[in-house]
């Protein structure tokens, strides 16, 4: 303990370096996560968060007495994330694969170039650029293929335009990524590869592959920390916070901003954040756990 | 004899990457330039949606090939021109603040955490690790920043909430700890440079690759935050409203004009007899998205150098 001082005080630098960073998480991440008692809490305005008083488990009640916003929130956070995870992965190491292989490199990278920008696009603009799209009177789906779909009031089709919305928007950016592992590979293997007579399909499915599986772990294991969490700009925005559309496009984090923006219902609100965080700490811990078993120079920590 | 040897050599080993130009790389050119059109179209047609004329656009919906061009949309968003100029000044003000401000103290951080002689970094990399896996969510946050800090429509909330994030400190300490030698900051140190002299002369200006593709994320979250904004800033602050708000607020302007019958003849007439709703959105869309498509390809090449996120383990 004492040579533990020591050493801080000799290296006293290093935590005045350390000590802003440390602060601002402090504040911004640390604080808010004692918040978390809000859930257990009957939450007075005039009162605070540390000021009102404990309620035991009123909150959760809620949840379970109204089941059918609970469970429809947390379903659809589900299963977007699923689809999104699932499809994006796919989509990203194919995409980052296709570039790689692709041999006219000028074009792919004025190709990669436009991939990417959707990214940088906020989704209070993408919103816009969505409508113009599938608007019931003015939008080019409608009038190009003569339908006449109100797309804002029919629920069902809203998990594949937030697909297709959410693929266009992040798959190029995501693809880096795996690039920059790409470009990481020894060449050497390849062309060893190639003396032993692999063809492309072999070459792609015995080193491409397994060169990008470490990246594969880290982000899906990142990603599964936040499966509770979503993309809120995606839900909020793109479908116009459409109330008629909640059924299918609700998730928990726009359900949240909602009660935030109208200053109600924070019990409810506040019992289902927590139990966000919670579960979201909980597979983030299993699924780390997984991967240390299974191949443990791929875990998180 | 050598000569020949090495040229056969060059030979046998070429096409495993320099391919022959065969069908298959026509095919897969052909699916890239599939889907990148996918990607350019959207934005293409905000940018023709924006200089198309209202009328055709009301009658004729969106197109890519308009009956007629104007201008008018954009005459349409000048009309907010004091409060467009402002907001780009708040949002401006955010970007390059808070991404000045969290490169400079996530790159300190990041460098203190990746001494293997600092006992505390261990620590501090487990402090830093802990809110990726848990956090108190939006709600808890948001009553803490206006109740208990004080923060509501200051614009400091909508900086710190996005200045530090854990990923972009490991993607800072992956490159201090792969790509920057670390001789060169122990002959920094032999040579009688302290600690401070060392990270600022020696490791931030080193850094430089990977400050570029994080700083460049960190500004478009800044400049596409909508979210804070809207929690945090009324809608009676208008000198504090960045670009994002002012989207919002626009959509929602033209939306109660078209729905509400009350509006007195004077305002609509103001707005040049038809208002010009679709263009003029489309044309706030460019003015809001602008500035970011221009800036980014000076930044992209930096993006496959300086992203790479290592092991989060220290």
């Amino acid at each position: 303990m004492k040579s533990f001082l020591q050493n801080t005080w000799k290296h006293r630098a290093h935590v005045v370096l350390a000590l802003p960073v440390f602060l601002v998480l402090f504040f911004i991440m640390y604080v808010p996560m004692a918040g978390l008692v809000l859930a257990f809490k009957d939450y007075k305005m005039n009162l605070g968060i540390w000021g009102s008083p404990w309620c035991g488990l009123k909150n959760f009640e809620f949840l379970i007495t109204s089941k059918s916003t609970f469970i429809t929130m947390t379903r659809n956070t589900l299963l977007y994330y699923i689809v999104f995870t699932a499809l994006g992965t796919f989509l990203n190491v194919t995409l980052a694969i296709a570039i790689d292989q692709c041999i006219f490199k000028k074009t792919t990278k004025a190709m990669q170039t436009i991939m990417i920008i959707p990214v940088f696009i906020s989704y209070a603009a993408v919103q816009f650029i969505v409508y113009a799209f599938i608007s019931t009177d003015t939008g080019i789906l409608n009038k190009t293929l003569g339908m006449n779909t109100k797309f804002y009031a029919t629920a069902s089709l809203w998990p594949l335009i937030l697909t297709v919305v959410k693929m266009w928007n992040s798959v190029g950016y995501g693809s880096v990524l795996y690039m920059s592992v790409l470009a990481g590979i020894d060449t050497e293997l390849y062309e060893a590869a190639d003396i032993d007579g692999a063809n492309k399909w072999q070459k792609i499915w015995n080193i491409t592959l397994p060169a990008l599986i470490p990246m594969i772990t880290v982000m899906l294991l990142l990603s599964v920390g936040s499966v509770m969490r979503s993309d809120t700009g995606l839900f909020y925005q793109v479908t116009r916070n459409n109330g008629a559309l909640y059924s299918t496009t609700q998730v928990i984090d726009s359900y949240v901003l909602n009660s935030i923006l109208k200053s109600s219902n924070f019990g409810f609100t506040a019992a289902t954040s927590f139990f966000q965080s919670v579960v979201g700490l909980l597979l983030m811990l299993l699924s780390n756990g997984l991967v240390r078993k299974i191949a443990p120079e791929n875990a998180l920590f | 004899m050598e000569d020949k040897k090495r040229k056969g050599n060059k030979k046998d080993l070429a096409p495993s990457r320099t391919e022959k130009r065969g069908i298959g790389q026509y095919i897969l050119a052909f699916f890239l330039l599939l889907y990148t059109l996918f990607c350019a179209l959207p934005v293409v047609l905000v940018f023709i949606s924006a200089f198309s004329d209202e009328m055709s656009i009301q009658k004729k919906g969106f197109s890519f090939f308009p009956e007629k061009f104007s201008t008018s949309g954009f005459m349409a968003v000048l009309r907010y021109g004091k409060q467009l100029l402002t907001s780009y000044g708040v949002t401006i003000f955010i970007t390059v603040g808070g991404t000045l401000l969290g490169l400079l103290i996530m790159s300190m951080f990041a460098y203190a955490i990746s001494r293997k002689e600092f006992r505390l970094a261990k620590f501090l990399s487990v402090y830093l690790l802990i809110p990726m896996l848990f956090n108190g969510g939006q709600l808890s946050g948001y009553l803490i920043f206006t109740n208990n800090y004080h923060l509501k429509n200051s614009l400091w909330v909508l900086i710190l909430p996005l200045c530090v994030t854990t990923m972009n400190v490991i993607i800072l300490r992956t490159y201090i700890v792969n790509s920057i030698p670390a001789e060169l900051m122990e002959a920094a140190k032999i040579d009688g440079a302290g600690e401070y002299r060392t990270f600022f002369q020696i490791t931030l200006p080193l850094l430089k690759p990977s400050l570029a593709a994080v700083g460049f994320m960190m500004a478009t979250a800044y400049w596409n935050d909508w979210q804070n904004a809207m929690m945090f800033i009324d809608t009676k602050h208008t000198n504090k409203q960045p670009l994002q708000l002012l989207l919002i607020k626009i959509q929602k302007n033209i939306e109660f004009l078209l729905n509400n019958n009350n509006v007195p003849a004077s305002a609509k007439a103001a707005m040049g007899g038809s208002i010009p709703q679709y263009s003029a959105t489309m044309a706030t869309v460019i003015v809001v998205i602008g500035p970011i498509m221009v800036a980014y390809p000076f930044f992209q090449k930096y993006f496959i150098k300086g992203l790479t996120v290592g092991s989060v383990k220290g």
